[in-house]
């Protein structure tokens, strides 16, 4: 049988009972304490009670608080209270006023004067306070979820006329310090009350029914599960899916999405991989064997347990994958290239996607400038580069070999193209300046490592000195020493830790029996007499200390006095930097990257690669050529590509920032160690005597299983697994969040690794 | 059919076997089982059974083989397990939740003391320890009467109007390792007894939904009700499948409670299990020298069917409740729930309980003349009386 609330809960009539309703956190219980606390204080018999169910932050919950000057005998729940207090406003409708008193006080937490609720509560009194901005301004709780049961005590006092120096005895009773009575007070002072008018509904109050008749049943099909109560409306924060910027991405000079196809290996979709891959880089089998890798320098996991091997797995994606690029879109507009070199190359190859029609210009013989002649076989083997060079040209891109461009060709070139660009790299060797330049002596690292190449040179025998330390020298020093010599000595000003060349190329020299003379600057150089076999020099250095880093952030060396010394030589090799050589532009003209040279031609030009930037490698000079093709297409098709730099957005994210995540933002700990696959080297005795490739690449991707898909989402799926609610799913590559019963708890966001859940405030 | 000379728990083991595989058109038969004396020949049977569509899964204690079997009868699947013991004490928690999900899980318990002191031998202890749980019980005194009870227990349990487990009990050794023999009834024979399991709230993977979650006090009240009113069909439903069970296997497999000599009897002893076997026969030699007694054995205790029980006893003037168990502080727990029946209906009855195979102690005619000879001499009830012991006041160290 069904019994109507309240029967037979009848009270005294000096009692006076209280109906808090309030979300779990706001202190809706501790209101109610505080009440009865005040009264108790002043000698009634009091009660305060909450009414628990599953309830957690954010959850509708209801608490009571009755006093009596006669003792209390009762411990039913409140039914038909004398006043009803809402700690959120959100939950203002008829079921707060369900029994209320007829006359009886609503009091409201909000920022709306009572006149706003009259309509809906016309046979109440009512009174509003902004609580929430009270407790905030108080810092209490948390800006999410404020405490505001202080400021509501304050308010109370008003309404129910308790002196406030009595609820402030309850709240110091209570330990309550400083910001909450402070809070009380001003609650007192700015609630708005508001009377009822002369006219109000009479109509008596019908109290709510206990429940009556057959709950649902359990066996009861669906209906097997009770009522579904929508948790997603306790929750103050909800997940959401956001992509940052691998470091690796965001350091690429060539703009590569590093993270996207060490993913793509991963899954040992090798052909995926080098797709992405050739959305930037049309050489990624030649970076993946010269390229510095700044990657591998920015790697988050190198706070783990080393970098990933991010220059093998692009070797391998470029070796194993395959995929041929075709081109997008035909177009009219005739677009001429000077210079076949990296930077060249790559504009032409993504202007050929573009549907443009491409001529190369290069004055050598060979098409690939310094990639067919500045690096040596046993680092860049010759058919690696001639592979991914006619790959390029299998895009239908003419080159012209053999034919130089000078200032006036250039200019002819400019009326029948409609786009230039000068790609032509650093043409000019820094010089010794020692008197004995251009001698067969003293020679240009460049000029050797293309006799090296041409097979035209043997240093049998000699003691090679070679200057400087940048990868020129370091090639032309091992190169040396294949070639016979009988000892070679890098000769540098600063020390290893500056050297500008390939750390681990360095190491390999050594390995092979190259020696480094560190911290020496030539000053003089001095022929000795023959021995009838070869020539000899006496090359005098001076000691060098270091000193306060310069402008390339190295420390500068710093000669120390009378430090003098002599080494014996019978070949000098200088690897001392190139400059660029602006010849072919009209005199005066700024060359600057990623700029269109205006004023110079009516046809748009860009100087691109080296040329431009001096930057040195070939990863900069993909990046380069790369973003002067799509300003190129921009300027002649008026379209608005953007030059993406880093990965591109994946699919179903909610949010994509533009911040690198760093090793702190990530969860390392989730990860087994596991050491980084370095794949084997050719024997020593072999790379002392021949010109075969030094790493012999790994054999397999698990390499790119390490990539720690940093800021971006690899489909781990722990989220789901862990999502204690089972709210959170994956379907396809969408992460689907049931909002209607996430709770918000963060859960999610405290299990990905890689920070891809971030949580919003509501 | 065949007949066979066989333990009690292979007649257990078998019959929780045939009566998963006649699931195998549905959603077949999935389970959890842990091993326990005297219990482990069932698991061992049912482990080795070729099931056509489902299996057995092996667990780690009992709690985890409730869990399982609560899971696959959950999804539909025919779901049953078996244990003993401390084993029911710590299968205890899913034992009550399966019951309140109204799962129809068929559980066999062989009845064994419950330690420390550690005991293996028969006592009721374990499975009266559940009786609260929403689970039907009964209690049987031989191999065949296991096997029949075993199998009408699922068609009970599943049945629409009932949907309750059910645990089927036996005394440790007198029974579990007792071979006899005992009809192997054919498995077409079991497949035309029992219908396909069709559980009404079964959950579906690709259709989330929780079952038993928070629920306020009136909906628990109405979930209780329906557990009770369930509970009051059992005795119907049972003739009915008692009816079947006959009809298939042309044996009955008995009734909730089964009387001998009871007509005109002046005292009636009322004994479960073993222990009613051997009172029949003393009451059987008594009744030829003359004397007016009869003998009341209760096969279901839950529902505890009280209406037939005071319809059994209606001559008797003393009824003697034999207890293998015993309810510390308190009693007998048959002879609770015997006092409990007549009170208030007859109270004119002298209702004494006699505490007697405790901790597997042999309870052989003699004892059985002993009560009858302490009944008989009796003008009052008083307290339970302690068979094979000298009741006194405790030593007090």
């Amino acid at each position: 049988m069904g019994v109507a609330a309240g029967k037979g809960c009848r009270r005294s009539e000096a009692m006076i009972e209280i109906r808090i309703h309030g979300r779990g956190g706001q202190g809706g219980v501790t209101l109610a304490k505080l009440i009865a606390t005040s009264r108790f204080l002043e000698g009634l018999s009091v009660q305060a009670f909450g009414l628990y169910a599953a309830e957690r932050s954010g959850a509708p919950i209801q608490a009571f608080c009755r006093y009596s000057d006669e003792p209390i005998t009762n411990r039913n729940l409140i039914y038909e209270p004398d006043h009803v207090i809402v700690l959120d406003p959100t939950l203002v409708g008829p079921p707060i006023a369900a029994g209320l008193k007829i006359g009886g006080w609503i009091l409201i937490n909000s920022p709306q004067s009572p006149e706003e609720y009259a309509g809906q509560f016309p046979r109440h009194r009512l009174a509003a306070v902004d609580a929430t901005s009270i407790a905030r301004d108080n810092n209490l709780g948390t800006r999410s979820v404020p405490i505001v049961n202080t400021a509501l005590a304050g308010a109370v006092c008003k309404i129910l006329a308790i002196p406030l120096h009595e609820m402030r005895a309850a709240l110091e009773h209570l330990g309550f310090k400083g910001s909450n009575l402070t809070a009380a007070t001003r609650a007192c002072e700015e609630v708005r009350q508001l009377a009822l008018s002369n006219e109000f509904d009479h109509t008596e109050e019908v109290a709510a029914p206990l429940p009556e008749g057959r709950g649902p049943s359990i066996l009861a099909g669906a209906g097997g599960s009770l009522p579904a109560i929508k948790t997603g409306q306790w929750a103050s924060e909800q997940p959401h899916r956001q992509q940052l910027i691998p470091p690796c991405n965001h350091i690429c000079p060539a703009g590569n999405n590093v993270q996207g196809f060490l993913n793509a290996l991963a899954r040992q979709e090798t052909d995926e991989a080098l797709e992405i891959l050739l959305r930037t880089t049309p050489f990624p089998s030649i970076c993946g064997r010269a390229c510095p890798a700044p990657c591998m320098e920015a790697c988050n996991r190198i706070e783990l347990d080393g970098a990933v091997n991010v220059r093998q797995m692009e070797r391998y994606a470029g070796d194993h994958g395959q995929v041929a690029p075709e081109a997008l879109a035909v177009r009219d507009e005739r677009i001429a290239i000077i210079g076949s070199g990296p930077a060249g190359l790559t504009a032409a190859y993504h202007l050929a996607r573009f549907g443009y029609r491409v001529k190369v210009f290069e004055s050598g013989p060979d098409i690939g400038g310094l990639l067919r002649t500045g690096i040596p076989e046993f680092r860049l083997p010759g058919d690696v580069v001639a592979r991914e060079i006619d790959r390029i040209l299998g895009l239908g891109i003419i080159v012209e070999t053999d034919h130089r461009i000078d200032r006036q060709s250039l200019l002819d070139l400019a009326r029948n193209h409609d786009a230039l660009l000068v790609a032509t790299g650093l043409q000019q060797q820094r010089d010794l300046r020692l008197g004995m330049d251009g001698t067969e002596t003293v020679v240009q690292g460049i000029d050797f490592l293309d006799h090296v190449h041409r097979g035209d040179v043997r240093v049998d025998g000699e003691d090679v000195l070679v200057i400087g330390g940048g990868n020129t020298a370091i090639d032309a020093a091992r190169s040396a020493l294949r070639l016979g010599a009988r000892s070679v000595r890098v000769v540098y000003r600063r020390t290893r830790i500056e050297m500008p060349a390939i750390r681990e190329e360095i190491d390999e020299a050594i390995e092979e029996g190259v020696a480094l003379e560190l911290l020496s600057l030539p000053v003089a150089l001095q022929e000795e007499p023959s021995d009838g076999i070869r020539r000899h020099q006496r090359l005098t250095c001076r000691r060098m200390k270091l000193g306060e880093p310069d402008e390339s952030r190295r420390r500068a060396p710093v000669e120390i006095p009378g430090s003098e010394f002599e080494l014996a030589c019978n070949r000098v090799i200088l690897a001392l930097g190139q400059s660029r050589d602006l010849s072919v532009f009209p005199e005066g003209t700024e060359v600057r990257e990623g700029t269109q040279l205006l004023g110079l031609l009516e046809t748009p030009l860009f100087a691109i690669g080296d040329l431009a930037t001096g930057d040195g490698t070939v990863a900069g000079a993909i990046g380069s050529g790369r973003r002067a093709a799509v300003r190129i297409h921009n300027v002649l098709s008026g379209e608005n590509l953007q030059i993406s730099e880093h990965a591109e957005a994946l699919r179903d994210v909610d949010a994509w920032r533009d911040d690198v995540i760093r090793a702190d933002a990530m969860k390392l700990h989730v990860f087994e160690r596991q050491p980084a696959s370095e794949g084997d080297s050719l024997a020593l005795s072999e790379r002392r005597s021949t010109f075969d490739e030094v790493h012999m690449g790994l054999e397999d991707s698990s390499e790119a299983t390490r990539c720690l898909s940093c800021g971006v989402c690899n489909e781990c799926d722990l989220c789901c697994t862990y999502c204690p609610e089972g709210v959170l799913k994956r379907v396809g590559h969408r992460l689907e969040f049931d909002y209607a019963y996430c709770k918000g708890c963060g859960v999610c966001m405290a299990e990905c690794p890689r920070n891809v859940i971030f949580m919003s405030h509501l | 059919m065949a007949v066979q000379v066989v333990t009690g728990n292979h007649a257990a083991g078998y019959a929780l076997s045939v009566a998963g595989e006649a699931n195998r058109k549905a959603r077949g038969v999935a389970c959890g089982i842990y091993p326990i004396t005297p219990q482990t020949e069932i698991v061992e049977y049912v482990a080795g059974f070729p099931f056509s569509k489902g299996r057995v899964v092996p667990v780690e204690s009992e709690h985890s083989a409730m869990a399982v079997s609560m899971g696959a009868s959950i999804s539909g699947a025919r779901a049953f397990t078996a244990s003993s013991s401390n084993g029911l004490a710590y299968m205890a928690e899913n034992i009550m939740v399966a019951g309140y999900y109204r799962l129809p899980i068929v559980m066999v318990a062989v009845n064994r003391t419950l330690g420390p002191p550690w005991n293996i031998w028969a006592d009721q202890g374990d499975t009266l320890m559940l009786r609260d749980f929403a689970w039907l019980q009964f209690y049987c005194e031989d191999n065949q009467e296991v096997l029949d009870t075993t199998l009408l227990a699922f068609r009970l349990a599943e049945n629409r109007r009932i949907l309750l487990p059910a645990l089927i009990c036996m005394d440790a050794f007198i029974v579990s390792h007792t071979q006899t023999e005992t009809v192997l009834p054919e498995q077409n024979e079991v497949d035309a007894f029992l219908p396909e399991l069709d559980l009404p709230h079964r959950l579906h993977y690709n259709e989330a939904r929780t079952l038993g979650g928070l629920a306020w006090p009136h909906e628990g009240l109405s979930m209780r009700l329906e557990i009770d009113e369930a509970m009051k069909r059992v005795p119907d439903v049972y003739q009915e499948c008692r009816e079947s069970f006959l009809e298939v296997f042309g044996r009955d497999p008995g009734d909730v409670i089964q009387m001998f000599a009871t007509d005109d009897a002046e005292m009636v002893v009322i004994a479960t299990g073993t222990v009613a076997t051997t009172a029949r026969e003393v009451v059987r030699r008594r009744r030829k020298a003359g004397e007016k007694i009869g003998l009341v054995k209760l096969k279901m205790f839950r529902p505890f069917p009280a209406a037939a029980l005071r319809d059994a006893c209606q001559s008797a003037t003393h009824l003697a409740v034999l207890d293998r168990n015993y309810a510390a502080g308190s009693g007998g727990i048959f002879w609770q729930e015997t006092r409990a029946a007549f009170q208030g209906y007859r109270d004119d009855v002298l209702i004494q309980n006699y505490l007697a195979g405790l901790c597997g102690g042999d309870v052989t005619p003699a004892v059985i003349d002993e009560v009858l000879a302490d009944l008989g001499s009796r003008s009052e009830a008083g307290e339970p009386v302690w068979m094979g012991i000298e009741a006194g006041e405790e030593t007090l160290q």
